[in-house]
């Protein structure tokens, strides 16, 4: 038979270990690609945060601006008409340039540049605002009205135009800032979303190797399968065709057996009717020797006498007792193969009433020599041919009884038990046993074993094994000699056929 | 045909030593009929349907037969004796070694009408013969009075 070619463990071994360390490294980039896109939402939230920032800077800067306007349009409009409300704004706008700076400066604490700009800014402030109170304290002075006519009004201008060019430069390096953090924000986003990008190939990749991985695996194990089933039926196979081939050598044997034995009866039937024949012819001749040695003495030799008298019955009579001999050998060997070629009928049977019943039947000769015959009350039930059981059971318990161990009181016991599919029956005896170099041979038609003081021709043990394995059993013997014999037949708890005769 | 016509015995019998058991016997049982011996179911069936003395064309018969022939089976012979018209009612005895239920059944289902198991004792070979002869002497009565 071919060897299977499953797969070696070892290659499934490997194969668990390749499917494991796929998957991990699968969900590993995962987890990589998850981390990533945390990251960049991490990074891009830190860009959103300082787009906010220069977007303050850049408010705080024209709040800047804006408070200078207001110091200014406030001091022209107090130098014209010289309201007490334009003070108050001036001085508000005051405040506001002093709170706006303050602001840029807090906001560009990060931020060389702007900072070495910030010192020149409040400078600047504080010149434009000397400038602009002491135009306005000269106009409450002077009472000098109209613009750009006092000696401050220019240096003002001049510091507004100052403070202007400084706010646009810290302007134009928040733009830089912003155009460089935009950049920078794009670039995460873009980065997020090439990471989520890799992920999600990554998962497909990962999906898809998971997939191949366990369908190659599923289908060797599809294989595997198909090949063990392949392997069981051709196991069964293998096990039919044996059985037939056995099958086919046990007919060969029966219908040997029965040809031979039914071909041997017929010389058998000549060399008897002629015994017979030469017998009656032996009558006259001894007749005839009676009569001569009356009439004619002289006529009788010693040798003639002798073979009428004496030869002649003495052959016949040997002739007649091996004809007869032979002739149940022969019915024998025909019983059997008769038996072989019976139908197998299974039905349900009760083995403790079955050995009961045969105990019974023997329990005239047990009574004669004090033995006892005991049968275990949950022998397990069988399904087979009667008469087959009938007779193993019966055979074997008349043995055990019927070759004892002289001087001791004979014990047969019947025990049983099923395992598995098959039932075993065990007939114990305390008897005479059988020599272990025997225990082949007791099974050989026309054989017996030990002291030859019972009748009988041999053949019930290898009627018994025949129609063992008839029923798809065998039989078993274990014994010493002079210390008991255990049989133990195993038969299959239920009759399928297995070994019947085709029809 | 008229008058006495004796029943002449057909012995189909391979074996030459039982054949000249059952003749005999026969003898020895006071039967004096023809007996006429073949070895083989062949040359047997072309005696008892073309040959001139034979059943089919001359006169009553009672065939006895043996199962095992080399030739051929002796149950086909027994079919076709009795499946056939002119022998049909020859009454045909069986003998042979076989006391197997079943072939002796199937023998009878063919039509035999008697089946004898050849035995080895003697004793009673020579009593189943002497049967035969009681046998052959019951149908003899009727042949005679219907000729």
């Amino acid at each position: 038979m071919k060897a299977p070619t499953l797969f070696s463990l070892n290659k499934d071994k490997h194969f668990g270990q390749i499917v494991i360390a796929f998957v991990s490294l699968g969900f590993l980039a995962i987890f990589a690609a998850g981390l990533a896109s945390a990251l960049a939402v991490q990074r891009n939230r830190e860009h959103t945060i300082w787009l906010v920032h220069t977007y303050e800077v850049e408010r705080g800067i024209s709040r800047v601006d804006a408070a200078v306007q207001g110091m200014r349009f406030a001091r022209r409009g107090y130098l014209l008409d010289r309201r007490h409300g334009l003070r108050v704004e001036y001085a508000q706008a005051r405040g506001d340039l002093a709170k706006a700076i303050g602001q840029v400066d807090a906001l560009t604490r990060d931020n060389q540049r702007q900072q070495a700009l910030i010192p020149q800014l409040k400078w600047l402030s504080g010149q434009l605002d000397t400038r602009l109170l002491l135009t306005m304290a000269q106009a409450d002075a002077g009472r000098i009205t109209g613009v750009g006519q006092r000696s401050g009004d220019a240096g003002s201008a001049n510091f507004g135009q100052r403070i202007r060019q400084v706010t646009a430069r810290m302007f134009a390096e928040e733009q830089r800032l912003l155009g460089e953090r935009l950049v920078a924000q794009q670039t995460s986003i873009r980065l997020f979303f090439w990471a989520l990008a890799i992920g999600g190939v990554l998962v497909v990749l990962v999906a898809i190797g998971s997939v191949a991985t366990i369908r190659r695996y599923t289908f060797n194990l599809m294989q595997s399968r198909d090949e063990l089933r392949l392997l069981n039926e051709d196991l069964e196979g293998a096990v039919r065709v044996r059985t037939i081939d056995l099958q086919r050598a046990n007919d060969e044997i029966q219908r040997f057996a029965y040809i031979v034995s039914h071909d041997l009866r017929s010389p058998l039937v000549n060399v008897m009717g002629f015994t017979s024949e030469l017998d009656a012819a032996a009558t006259p001749l001894r007749t005839l020797i009676d009569r001569a040695e009356v009439e004619a003495p002289g006529l009788v030799t010693e040798e003639a006498r002798v073979a009428a008298r004496e030869d002649l019955p003495e052959a016949i009579g040997f002739i007649r007792t091996s004809t007869q001999k032979m002739d149940r050998l022969i019915n024998a060997i025909l019983r059997l193969s008769r038996e072989g070629r019976r139908t197998i009928t299974p039905e349900a049977l009760d083995m403790a009433a079955m050995f009961q019943s045969v105990a019974d039947t023997l329990r005239h000769r047990t009574d004669e020599v004090g033995a006892t015959v005991t049968i275990a009350d949950d022998l397990p039930q069988l399904v087979s041919d009667r008469v087959a059981v009938e007779q193993i059971a019966s055979n074997l318990v008349e043995n055990a009884v019927k070759y004892l161990q002289p001087g001791r009181p004979g014990l047969v016991e019947v025990t049983g038990r099923r395992q598995g599919a098959r039932v075993l029956y065990q007939i114990k005896d305390n008897g005479r046993g059988i020599d272990p170099k025997d225990h082949e041979r007791v099974f050989d038609l026309f054989r017996r074993s030990g002291v030859q003081d019972q009748p009988g021709e041999g053949i019930g043990l290898a009627h018994v094994r025949a129609l063992a394995y008839r029923l798809g059993g065998t039989i078993t013997l274990s014994s010493r000699l002079g210390e008991g014999a255990v049989f133990e037949v195993n038969l299959p708890a239920i009759f399928a056929g297995a070994g019947e005769k085709d029809a | 045909m008229n008058g006495q016509q004796p029943v002449n015995i057909v012995m189909i019998e391979d074996d030459e030593g039982h054949a000249r058991l059952i003749e005999k016997n026969i003898r020895r049982a006071g039967i004096s009929n023809a007996i006429r011996h073949f070895v083989d179911g062949t040359s047997a069936l072309k005696y008892l349907y073309e040959d001139e003395s034979g059943p089919a064309l001359n006169g009553p018969a009672l065939i006895l037969l043996d199962l095992n022939l080399p030739d051929m089976s002796g149950t086909d012979i027994l079919a076709k004796i009795k499946s056939e018209g002119a022998l049909r009612r020859t009454p045909v005895v069986v003998l042979t070694t076989t006391d197997d239920k079943i072939e002796i059944q199937r023998c009878y289902d063919l039509g035999c009408n008697v089946y004898i198991t050849k035995p080895v004792n003697y004793e009673s070979f020579a009593e189943a013969i002497k049967q035969l002869g009681l046998f052959l002497s019951v149908i003899q009565v009727p042949d005679i009075e219907t000729d």
